[in-house]
């Protein structure tokens, strides 16, 4: 490693546990982010900050009014596609991490899913769960809400999502949840084999987190990693 | 390099958080009870590098003036056991 990416993640570099090769494991990661609302805002800086090497935004709505209430949005953005104005703010937050759009075919070694419907979180963490890349998908609800963490191998997300549909309506406190989902995958791709399959639930500001367990039947079960020999390289 | 050390890192034109970092990456690459010898300049760095080299677990066997270098020292540290933390 280089002394300019020494200095730039000198402070993570001295964290316990988190040296060089995660740093690099990191710097080689393609991490697909599904969904860049205003709920994803924070989980997209976070991990532009930790040093992500590409990062691969798919969105395919512009910003709305509502989005440009967060902090990565600005007024003038709204009406422009999320991706753009995302990558526009991002790209020059680190010249280590390249910011794209998801590009049609692209293979991501890591995944991670604010989507805006069931049906959508459902299909992205199915495509990971297949690929058998970890992958963490979030489910807001109002200023907190949950998010289920998938090593490969773990029970999936249908086994541990919320059967309550869609939660309310996201407030500003939600960026704590953002930012939490994106330190899970972070240690999940720079320390394999580090974090469970786990949900965490995060109520009034408290996070509470539980091991997922697999749904009887589930085809996660059978079919678990049944892809990964043909994963991402 | 010292005879008992197994590598060495010259930090001494480095600045602290930078001094810590690249001596904790050299460590990193070492076995357990392994020695490192780092070159480094006095004030904050001397100051610093040997208390968070203890705090993270390796044992500080010397401190002492370099050689023919004024205003530069020179550390061994003994890399610990170490523990991978379990994330929360």
């Amino acid at each position: 490693m280089d002394d300019d990416r020494i200095g730039r993640y000198a402070r993570q570099l001295l964290v316990p546990g988190f040296g060089e090769e995660a740093q690099a494991r990191l710097g080689r990661a393609r991490v697909r982010v599904v969904g860049a609302d205003a709920v994803a805002s924070a989980g997209l800086v976070f991990l532009v900050q930790a040093g992500v090497g590409r990062l691969w935004i798919e969105d395919a709505e512009d910003v709305a009014p509502a989005d440009a209430s967060g902090w990565l949005f600005a007024p003038s953005s709204v009406g422009t596609p999320r991706v753009d104005a995302a990558s526009a703010v991002l790209a020059p937050l680190s010249r280590f991490v390249s910011v794209e759009r998801y590009p049609t075919g692209g293979v991501p070694s890591a995944t991670l899913v604010f989507a805006s419907s069931v049906p959508q979180a459902l299909a992205s963490a199915e495509s990971a769960r297949r690929a058998g890349i970890p992958h963490v998908v979030v489910e807001p609800d109002a200023d907190g809400g949950a998010l289920v963490v998938v090593p490969p191998g773990a029970p999936c997300y249908a086994c541990a999502r919320s059967t309550t549909g869609i939660g309310r309506p996201a407030q500003p406190g939600i960026a704590a949840l953002s930012a939490l989902a994106a330190q899970e995958l972070v240690l999940m791709i720079a320390n394999p084999g580090s974090v469970p399959g786990r949900r965490i639930d995060l109520v009034r500001g408290v996070a509470t987190a539980r091991p997922t367990s697999r749904l009887a039947g589930c085809a996660c079960g059978s079919t678990a990693g049944a892809d990964e020999a043909a994963g991402p390289a | 390099m010292s005879a008992s050390a197994a590598a060495r890192v010259d930090v001494r034109a480095y600045a602290c958080p930078m001094t810590y970092v690249k001596a904790k990456i050299a460590l990193d690459r070492l076995a357990a009870g392994e020695r490192l010898e780092v070159w480094l300049a006095a004030g904050e760095p001397l100051e610093n590098l040997p208390r968070s080299a203890a705090e993270d677990g390796h044992r500080v066997i010397a401190v002492e003036p370099l050689a023919g270098e004024p205003g530069a020292f020179r550390v061994l540290v003994e890399k610990g056991a170490g523990t991978a933390p379990e994330w929360p």
